[in-house]
C-alpha cells in the first residue's frame, strides 16, 4: 500500500506542484501556511522517487531520468534553493537530499546534473551566499561541497569572486557555520590537485593577502585551522611553485617565528609544521638566511627545548633534530 | 501553532557576555557542562565549554557532532541553540536538563531504597523507553545511527521531558539510493555493556539496527538496574557479548518477553524503532507528568549532582573505540575494573561529557590523591589480521598485573602457530610516556 493515496503522480506533476507551492511561498501571500505544506508533502514525494522508504524501492532509473530532466527544464532546483530560508526545518534537509542525490547521478561517465550546473552557475552563487544566512547555511553547505567534488563546479567556485567571501565566512561567530564554511573552503582549494595549484599560482597575491587575515585572526579557531591548511597546502608537492614562493618571503618567515612562540600549544605545533619548510628549503633567499642567522642560537636553544613531550611522536623528532642541526650549520653567503 | 513567546524572537547570542555562567554539572577530560542563564533571552540553557587546546583529534569530528545535533528537531532528542569560540573555548548552548541522566536517577534510586523487584515500575519503563524509541526512530529517518544508547545518555528535564544526548560517537548513515554515504558503517566505537554484537565483530559492518541492541540493554538498565556483564573489564564484555546468547530480562523482577524481539543477535532480525513502538507493551506507557512524579521527584538532586560532578577527575572512561584510522583507543578513568559498579556511566570522549553534565554518579569518586596511572598500549592482531593498539590505562593499586593479563589471554586466541615477531597469538604490551 503506498503511504500516500497520490503517491502515483508522475515526476512531472509532481515537480510542477512543488513550484507551484515554492512561488506561493515566496509571494508570502494568505496561503502561506498551505503552501509550506505543500512544499514539505511533494519534497517528501520526491526524495521518496530518489531513496525509496522502508516500504518502498526507489523508482526505476527511467522515472529518476524523466525527474531530472523536469528538474532542470523548470529550473526548479534554483527556485528551491533562493526559497530555501522559507522551506521549513525537514523540508530544508529534504532540499539538500534531493540535490546531492540529483547531483551525483551518471549517465555512463557523464554527469547530466553538473553540467546543467556548469549553465547554470547562479546555482552555486546563490548556494556560497548561503553562509550569509544562519537558518540555512549548513543545508547550502551539505550541497557545496557536493558540488565541490566536480572539478568543473570547483573551478567554477574558486575563479568567482565571491570565493574570497569565504575569507568571512570561515571566521563568523557561530562556529558550526564557521566551520563548516571551512571545510567548504579547504575542499575547494585541495581536492582537485592541479586545479588547486593552478588557481592558488595565479591568483596567489590575492589569496595570500587574504590568508593572512585568517592566520591573524582574533578567533582561535581560525587562527589553528588556517595555519594547519598553510601547512598542508605548502606540503603538497602540487604546490611546490606556490610553496616557494611563500617561504621566499621573510615577512611569512617571521610570522612563523611569531606563531612559534604562541600561548596555544596547538598552534605552536602547526606552526613549526610551516617553519620546517622555512629551514630546509635548500636555496634560502638572502632575507630568509638573514633572519635565520641573527636568530640562530636563539632558534636552537628554543627548539631544543621545543616540546620535548612529544616523544612519541617519531617523526616529529626527527624533523626536530633535522632543523636544529640545519640551524646550527647555517652560514652566510661567501662574499658578505 | 503556539510559538507567541517573546523569547523566539531574540535569536541565540554568540557572545560570552551574553551569558551567565551558573554551576557546574558535569566534569570531563576537556570539557566542562555549567547551568547558565541567556540574558537577552531570559532563559535557562546548559553551556558545554570545551578546552579546544586539549582537544588533540581534528576539529572536524567536533563539528560533525554539532551538525549531527544541529540537525536534529525533535522533542526526544536534544536541542542544541547555537556555538561559538571564546578564547581557546568552544561553548555549546545546549538545553538544560534539569533532571540529570536516566543513569543518575537509576543509581540514586538503587541507593536509596530497595530495588530487589524491579527498579521502576512497568509504566515508567514504558514511557522512558517510548520516549527513546521516538527520538530514536527520528535519528534513524534522519540517517543518523547514534551508536551510543544507554542510561547515561538519556536525559531527563524538570517537566518530564526525555531526550537523547550525546551525539559524541554518532554516524550518518546511507538509506534507500542514497549513495553520498555508506550503506553500512564499519568504525568499532561505543560503550562495551550496550555495545551490539555486530559493532563488536567489524566484519561485516552495522546499521541502525545497533542502536536497537543498545536500547534493549538500556531497558535490562531501567528494569534492574544495571547493563548486563557490567562486572567485567571490557575486553571480556566484548568476548562475553560475543560467545554467550543475547542477555534478556528473566533474572529481572518483572517478565517482560516483550524485550526478548530485541536482545536478536542477528540484527535483521531486530525491530526497527517505527516497529517496536507499535508493540502493545508501549500502551503502559503515560506522559511527561508521570515522569516527573516517578522520576525527576525521587531523583538525586541537581545539588548533589554538582558536587559528584566536581569531585570527580577529569580524565577518560571506559571507552573502548576505534578510530577511522583503524587503531583502536581504550580510555578508562572509570576504574571499570575495580568492580563493583564498572559500567561505564561517564565518557572518555571530551564531546561526551554532555552524558556526564548529568551522569556523575558513579559510586566511586577517584581519591584525590591516586598516583598517576601509567598509560599502556597493547598491539594485537584483531579477526582481519590488522595489527590494532589498544591504549589503557594502568591505575596504581587499583588495577592488578594479573588483571592484565587475563586480558590479554582472552584477547589473544588464534589458532594459527603461535609467532611472537609476527604477533600471531602473541600481543605485546608496552608502556607510554
Amino acid at each position: 500500500m503506498p503511504l500516500f493515496g497520490k503517491s502515483q503522480k508522475g515526476p512531472a506533476e509532481v515537480v510542477k506542484a512543488l513550484k507551484e507551492a515554492v512561488n506561493s511561498l515566496e509571494k508570502g501571500d494568505k496561503k502561506a501556511e498551505k503552501a509550506q505544506e505543500d512544499v514539505s508533502k511533494n519534497l517528501v514525494l520526491i526524495k521518496n522517487m530518489l531513496y525509496g522508504t522502508s516500504d518502498a524501492e526507489p523508482q526505476a532509473d527511467i522515472i529518476v531520468a524523466q525527474l531530472a530532466q523536469e528538474l532542470y527544464n523548470s529550473n526548479l532546483l534554483l527556485l528551491l534553493i533562493q526559497n530555501l530560508n522559507r522551506i521549513d526545518f525537514e523540508g530544508k534537509k529534504d532540499v539538500a537530499q534531493v540535490f546531492n542525490n540529483i547531483l551525483r547521478r551518471q549517465i555512463g561517465t557523464r554527469s547530466p546534473t553538473v553540467e546543467y550546473i556548469c549553465t547554470k552557475p547562479e546555482i552555486l552563487f546563490t548556494l556560497m551566499t548561503g553562509y550569509e544566512h544562519q537558518e540555512i547555511a549548513l543545508n547550502c553547505g551539505t550541497m557545496l561541497r557536493e558540488c565541490a567534488r566536480y572539478e568543473a563546479l570547483a573551478k567554477i567556485m574558486l575563479y568567482s569572486d565571491d570565493f574570497y567571501n569565504f575569507f568571512r565566512y570561515v571566521e563568523v561567530s557561530t562556529f558550526d557555520i564557521a566551520s563548516d564554511a571551512f571545510s567548504t573552503f579547504k575542499e575547494l582549494l585541495t581536492r582537485h590537485k592541479i586545479l588547486c595549484a593552478d588557481f592558488l599560482e595565479m591568483n596567489y597575491d590575492k589569496v595570500f593577502s587574504h590568508y593572512q587575515r585568517l592566520l591573524n585572526s582574533e578567533n582561535y579557531v581560525t587562527r589553528r585551522q588556517s595555519l594547519k591548511l598553510l601547512g598542508e597546502l605548502l606540503l603538497d608537492r602540487h604546490n611546490f611553485t606556490v610553496m616557494t614562493r611563500y617561504i621566499s618571503n621573510p615577512d611569512n618567515l617571521k610570522l612563523m617565528m611569531n606563531m612559534l612562540k604562541e600561548r596555544s600549544r596547538n598552534i605552536q605545533f602547526e606552526a613549526f609544521h610551516v617553519f620546517k619548510v622555512f629551514v630546509a628549503n635548500p636555496n634560502k633567499p638572502k632575507p630568509i638566511l638573514d633572519i635565520l642567522l641573527r636568530n640562530q642560537e636563539k632558534l636552537v636553544e628554543f627548539l631544543m627545548r621545543f616540546h620535548t613531550d612529544r616523544a612519541e611522536d617519531e617523526q616529529f623528532n626527527d624533523e626536530k633534530a633535522y632543523l636544529i642541526r640545519q640551524i646550527k650549520e647555517l652560514k652566510p653567503i661567501p662574499g658578505h | 501553532m503556539a510559538t507567541s513567546t517573546s523569547q523566539s524572537s531574540v535569536p541565540w547570542p554568540n557572545t560570552k557576555d551574553d551569558y551567565e555562567l551558573g554551576k557546574v554539572i558535569g566534569v570531563g577530560a576537556t570539557a566542562v557542562v555549567h547551568g547558565a542563564f541567556c540574558k537577552p533571552r531570559n532563559e535557562k540553557c546548559a553551556i558545554k565549554r570545551i578546552n579546544l587546546e586539549k582537544w588533540n583529534t581534528s576539529m572536524d569530528e567536533l563539528l560533525k557532532e554539532i551538525q549531527a545535533m544541529s540537525s536534529c528537531n525533535h522533542e526526544n532528542v536534544v536541542t542544541y541553540y547555537t556555538s561559538f569560540v571564546v578564547r581557546e573555548e568552544l561553548w555549546l548552548v545546549l538545553k538544560l536538563l534539569e533532571g540529570g541522566s536516566l543513569l543518575d536517577i537509576i543509581k540514586h534510586k538503587m541507593r536509596v531504597s530497595n530495588c530487589k523487584h524491579g527498579v521502576f515500575d512497568e509504566a515508567t519503563i514504558a514511557t522512558v523507553l517510548r520516549e527513546v524509541l521516538k527520538g530514536l526512530e527520528y535519528f534513524h529517518s534522519n540517517g543518523q545511527i547514534h551508536r551510543d544508547i544507554k542510561a547515561g545518555n538519556i536525559l531527563l528535564g524538570e517537566d518530564g521531558t526525555v531526550q537523547i544526548a550525546d551525539f559524541g560517537v554518532s554516524a550518518w548513515l546511507a538509506t534507500g539510493r542514497d549513495i553520498s554515504r555508506e550503506k553500512v558503517r564499519h568504525t568499532f566505537v561505543g560503550t562495551p555493556c550496550w555495545m551490539a554484537p555486530e559493532v563488536m565483530e567489524q566484519d561485516h559492518g552495522y546499521d541502525f539496527k545497533a542502536d536497537m541492541w543498545s536500547f534493549g540493554i538500556t531497558a535490562i538498565e531501567m528494569a534492574t538496574g544495571t547493563a548486563p556483564y557490567h562486572k567485567y573489564p571490557p575486553m571480556k564484555v566484548l568476548m562475553l557479548t560475543l560467545q554467550n546468547d543475547p542477555p534478556n530480562l528473566d533474572t529481572g523482577a518483572e517478565e517482560k518477553d516483550q524485550y526478548k524481539i530485541v536482545y536478536k543477535k542477528e540484527a535483521s532480525k531486530r525491530p526497527t524503532a517505527a516497529e517496536l513502538l507499535k508493540h502493545p507493551f508501549f500502551k503502559k506507557a503515560k506522559d511527561k507528568k508521570y515522569l516527573q512524579q516517578t522520576l525527576v521527584a525521587i531523583g538525586p538532586s541537581l545539588e548533589t549532582r554538582v558536587q559528584k560532578a566536581s569531585k570527580r577527575q577529569p580524565g577518560a572512561s571506559g571507552r573502548l573505540h576505534r578510530k577511522e584510522t583503524g587503531e583502536w583507543v581504550w580510555s578508562s578513568e572509570d576504574e571499570g575494573e575495580t568492580g563493583d559498579s564498572s559500567e561505564s556511566d561517564t565518557d572518555s570522549k571530551p564531546m561526551n561529557t554532555l552524558v556526564s553534565a548529568g551522569s556523575s554518579g558513579s559510586d566511586h569518586e577517584s581519591s584525590e590523591g591516586d598516583p598517576p596511572p601509567v598509560n599502556l598500549v597493547l598491539r594485537m592482531r584483531n579477526a582481519k589480521r590488522e595489527l590494532n593498539d589498544i591504549r589503557f590505562e594502568f591505575a596504581v593499586g587499583k588495577d592488578s598485573a594479573e588483571g592484565i593479563a587475563s586480558e590479554l589471554n582472552s584477547a589473544v586466541n588464534s589458532n594459527e602457530t603461535p609467532d611472537d615477531k609476527a604477533l600471531i597469538g602473541y600481543a605485546q604490551i608496552s608502556i607510554m610516556d
